[in-house]
């Protein structure tokens, strides 16, 4: 599936005046102040932007871990904004896989169990075998997290994360704990399977560099989107200079 | 100006405050009961001993037949005496208004003139004899309490044979009547039985012993030898039917005080040993999680500059603040629980005043226990917080190394689902972890079977006492030894189902260098009534010649079957015999020594005499036939069983129920604060890990299963080892009880087994309410930050 980067396909989710305060009076944070938005299917999104601009604040709404303080924001038909627990629990688990800074493997699960995890009680999941072959670690199926490197526990998560098809990938800061080389074997498997799967992808970064793999780049300052820029081709990861 | 630090620890304990209160309740639980045992100790002791003290109790006792009042002076006259009471004591039976059975008692003599030299009286109310005084008494407490006397109430008793009233003048208590009990009864009847007093003429007369005497009380001078001294008195008062002197350790009031004082030792060393290891363990378990929860925090102390000594210190507070709030709490529980306890030993033991007194050095052992207790629970992790190598902080820390559990690379991995190789793994992984959590539940649920046991080996020897051993409903005494032919005259009265005879004899018996004083029994062979009974709960039938006693005197004199005893009789021609040892009664009450009773006549040189009967009595007419031996002149006393059953449920039942349960709360609150920090502190451990499953899609309860199936693998280990474990408390404590007095059987029942299982799993329960209620609080968003 091409990688489509345009309007024309439909959104998977719409902010409209967003807005998550933290706090009250002088103590209060204005995580996000007023975000408008639209993400769309098959697209890789990064979110730029210096720490406490607001972009973890988004992913955690757009991820269903947390909710807005106020505005609207829509998962195709569903208002996350107004979803009961139950409701966010059965969206995360069916539509979204998460990708973490520190992997958060459970260490008492082999690699192929920890993907398991995913495929046991999701509703169409994929082989957990293929998920690890799309990450190219069918060879370290029944190894435990511990035996495993970082950049290989990073793709352990992204299988991990994609086994149940998601129609969102989340990733914070995926590359933040590993090296350069490691972070760049982990980047081409989020790049592969967003291609492969046409899952809308949102990668948090401070790296600058990762905005030319992506198809839009949303810029953080202040609780609010500064501006957008457009790639009009992604660059390939292994093209990326460090 | 609180510290950094103190204020880190004081925030540590509020956030962590559930799992603090509960170490603090289970040392508290250990405390309470030793500071509560400890402290009764202390009050009967005290108590005893100033008693004693200040109302001159003697020394030595001695029953004879009788003696001119000069044989005293002689006695007085043995080197090592410092002071003699001679006096008379004389069974009596009593007709109470209001009481359907008849009662019975001891009358003693006081001196016409002055108080007495030794035992002398306590007036708890109403006035002293006036010199001269006739038709009055001074009765003892117990009895008086029992059948509501109070001072000029009048009561009929039968002195020797005749019938007469007397005015009840004062309320007395007597250091040689703390325990006030019928001579060998093991267990008290206050409203049968009773102590009087009267002055010495008038019983005198009424017993044809003026200028006589057939008690004698002597007090020792410092240093003398009670045994030289007794073995004189012997001598001396042979000629007078002297039955052996006895000092304190043998005389029946003191050795229930004693035995009392035993048991709770008992209890005071075994009960609260069980529960400070449990706390130990659990200050432990919570304080090495806690660290390895915070050692980032250490590392980073120590990265700033803060030395081992200071971070150990710290952790060290934690300790200190656990055993602080423990003692605190174990204290003011002990002490309230003591006040109230105290007053449960007025329904046995009658002192002018049985006050509640800490042991103050008491408090300082629970201290120094607790604290010792807690240290040695953390000192092995705060020595590995201390090592902590500060860089380890600057990096988030490497995935636990995992591998396939035992049970995997036994092959039986097919069917586990992930969350159960989760829990299986993570248990295996960590085995020292899994140890002391499954050894906390263990305990938990080994010290409930403690009590039950405990209640349940009380029951036990009631019925065997009430059911197995003495089938009859009414046993009396005759005021004298007579022919049998006495009998035909009770087997006539309404009622009578069917009658025994027996005959009671006063021995000593020797064998080795030990001896015992003992009453000895004289009963049919195959008695239907009075029997001995063998471990297997079987009727041994008494053989010919030989005497069949219980397994503890045979203990306490290191006699076994088929040794020849020396039996010294006390009475009658005062033969001195060798008699075999032919066979073991397992009994739980007192000690018992049987023989049959012909051959018990003839070793003593008398014809077919008899000094008691029991009877069983058709319940219809037992009204009928209870009010008949009320008009019987030769009756000395009257046991029924039924009233001593009643009373024995309404005083020592209650209390052993009393105390019983509040063990058994204890051990429920310590059962529910083991299982709660267990689950509290996996979800602690776990907390990073089950946040991850929620935020990846795993439902509440699907995360709460991995949980409850860790404790869950735990509690099916640990359960049936804590139940074995409770036995073996239960056993070691309850074998401990073994007096005189009371022995008590092992008893195991499946309600104290169910009961124990129930409890846990009821605080499982809740416990795994209050983790689910918490798991909803777990911060989804803070698992995708780095590791805490």
């Amino acid at each position: 599936m091409p990688a489509l980067a345009s309007s024309s396909s439909p959104a998977v989710f719409r902010a409209a005046a967003l807005r998550k305060i933290y706090g009250e009076g002088s103590a209060e944070v204005r995580a996000l102040d007023g975000v408008d938005l639209e993400l769309f299917e098959g697209e890789l999104v990064v979110l730029l932007g210096p720490s406490g601009s607001g972009k973890t604040t988004l992913l955690n709404q757009l991820g269903g871990l947390d909710v807005p303080t106020s505005g609207e924001l829509w998962y195709h038909g569903m208002n996350l904004a107004s979803a009961d627990e139950e409701a966010l629990t059965q969206y995360r688990r069916e539509g979204v896989g998460f990708i973490f800074q520190f992997y958060n493997l459970i260490p008492s699960l082999t690699a192929r169990e920890n993907v398991a995890l995913i495929t046991d009680i999701a509703s169409h999941p994929m082989p957990p075998e293929e998920a690890l072959g799309m990450v190219q670690l069918d060879h370290r199926l029944d190894h435990f997290p511990a035996q495993l490197s970082g950049g290989e526990q990073q793709r352990v998560a992204i299988a991990r994360a994609i086994a149940k098809r998601p129609r969102v990938l989340l990733c914070d800061e995926p590359t933040g704990a590993l090296d350069v080389k490691t972070g760049i074997v982990v980047l081409e498997a989020i790049d592969r399977v967003n291609r492969e799967l046409g899952a809308l992808t949102v990668i948090i970064t401070h790296n600058a560099i990762m905005a030319d793999m992506a198809d839009r780049v949303l810029h953080f300052m202040d609780g609010k989107v500064h501006h957008i820029t457009r790639n009009d081709r992604r660059a390939p990861v292994s093209g990326l200079k460090w | 100006m609180i510290g950094q630090l103190d204020r880190k620890l004081l925030r540590d304990l509020a956030r962590m405050k559930g799992q603090a209160v509960a170490v603090c309740l289970v040392m508290a639980c250990g405390l309470a009961m030793l500071i509560m045992a400890r402290s009764l100790i202390h009050s009967l002791e005290t108590t005893r001993q100033s008693y004693y003290r200040a109302h001159r109790f003697a020394d030595l006792f001695v029953h004879l037949k009788r003696a001119p009042l000069e044989v005293a002076r002689r006695a007085r006259a043995i080197a090592g005496v410092a002071e003699v009471q001679p006096g008379i004591s004389a069974q009596v039976t009593l007709d109470i208004d209001g009481l359907v059975e008849p009662a019975s008692g001891l009358v003693r003599s006081l001196p016409d003139e002055g108080t007495p030299l030794l035992n002398r009286l306590f007036l708890r109310s109403g006035q002293w004899l006036e010199p001269g005084a006739r038709g009055a008494v001074l009765v003892g407490e117990a009895f008086a309490l029992a059948n509501r006397l109070r001072p000029g109430d009048t009561m009929a008793m039968i002195l020797n044979g005749r019938l007469r009233r007397f005015r009840v003048n004062g309320i007395v208590l007597s250091p040689e009547f703390v325990f006030e009990s019928r001579p060998g009864s093991a267990l008290p009847d206050n409203r049968t039985y009773g102590i009087f007093w009267m002055p010495y003429e008038e019983l005198a007369n009424a017993f044809d012993m003026d200028q006589a005497f057939n008690h004698l009380a002597l007090a020792l001078g410092p240093g003398a030898s009670e045994k030289a001294v007794s073995a004189e008195l012997d001598r001396l008062l042979l000629p007078y039917g002297g039955r052996g002197a006895f000092g304190r350790q043998d005389h029946p009031s003191d050795i229930r005080v004693s035995d009392e004082i035993r048991v709770l030792t008992t209890l005071s060393i075994g009960f609260p040993m069980v529960f400070l290891s449990v706390s130990a363990f659990m200050t432990n378990s919570v304080l090495s999680r806690l660290l390895n929860l915070q050692r980032e925090q250490v590392a980073i102390l120590k990265a700033f500059g803060y030395s081992d000594v200071q971070i150990a210190w710290h952790y060290l507070k934690f300790a200190i603040v656990f055993v602080c709030g423990g003692t605190l709490i174990g204290a003011v529980g002990g002490v309230l629980l003591g006040a109230n306890l105290v007053d449960m030993y007025h329904r046995f033991f009658r002192f002018p005043a049985l006050a509640f007194q800490v042991d103050a050095a008491a408090l300082g052992i629970a201290l120094g226990v607790g604290v010792g207790a807690a240290m040695l629970g953390v000192l092995g992790a705060v020595r590995r917080a201390a090592k902590l190598p500060p860089a380890e902080a600057m990096r988030p820390e490497p995935p636990a190394s995992f591998r396939p559990s035992f049970l995997e690379r036994a092959g039986l991995s097919g069917h586990f689902s992930n969350p159960f190789r989760m829990a299986v793994r993570n248990l295996e992984r960590k085995p020292w972890q899994a140890f002391f959590t499954a050894s906390g539940l263990s305990l938990a649920t080994a010290i409930l079977i403690i009590p039950n046991a405990f209640r349940d080996s009380v029951r036990e020897v009631l019925g065997f006492q009430w059911d197995i051993a003495q089938r009859h409903d009414v046993s009396l005494g005759l005021i004298e030894p007579d022919s049998q032919s006495t009998l035909h005259d009770f087997a006539r009265l309404p009622g009578v189902v069917s009658v025994e005879a027996f005959r009671n004899a006063a021995a000593r018996i020797h064998f080795g260098h030990r001896s015992r004083q003992v009453g000895i029994s004289g009963l049919p062979s195959d008695s239907m009534h009075e029997r001995a009974i063998d471990a297997h709960n079987k009727q041994i039938p008494l053989p010919p010649d030989g005497l069949v006693i219980s397994v503890k005197l045979a203990e306490v004199l290191g006699a076994r079957r088929g040794d020849l005893l020396k039996v010294e009789f006390l009475e009658g021609q005062r033969r001195v015999r060798e008699v075999p040892l032919l066979g073991l009664s397992d009994d739980f009450a007192g000690i018992k020594v049987n023989m049959e009773r012909g051959s018990l006549n003839r070793l003593m040189g008398e014809g077919d005499v008899v000094t008691g009967a029991t009877f069983c009595v058709d319940s219809r007419e037992k009204e009928r036939f209870l009010a008949a031996l009320k008009r019987q002149p030769r009756v000395a006393w009257v046991a029924v069983k039924e009233s001593l059953r009643a009373n024995f449920r309404e005083t020592t039942a209650a209390s052993i129920n009393l105390i019983q349960s509040i063990y058994l709360t204890f051990a429920t609150v310590v059962a529910f604060g083991v299982v709660y920090n267990n689950a509290r502190i996996s979800l602690a451990e776990r907390g990073r890990d089950l946040a991850t499953l929620r935020v990846i899609g795993f439902t509440q309860p699907e995360v709460a299963r991995v949980l409850i199936l860790e404790l869950g693998a735990l509690a099916f280990v640990a359960v049936p080892l804590g139940l074995l474990l409770g036995t073996g408390f239960a056993t070691g404590i309850i074998q401990a009880v073994n007096t005189e007095t009371v022995r008590l059987p092992l008893v195991l029942t499946r309600f104290n087994y169910t009961f124990a299982v129930i409890v846990v799993f009821t605080a499982s329960l809740l416990s795994a309410g209050v983790v689910l209620r918490k798991l909803k609080q777990l911060n989804l968003v803070g698992a995708l930050r780095a590791p805490e």
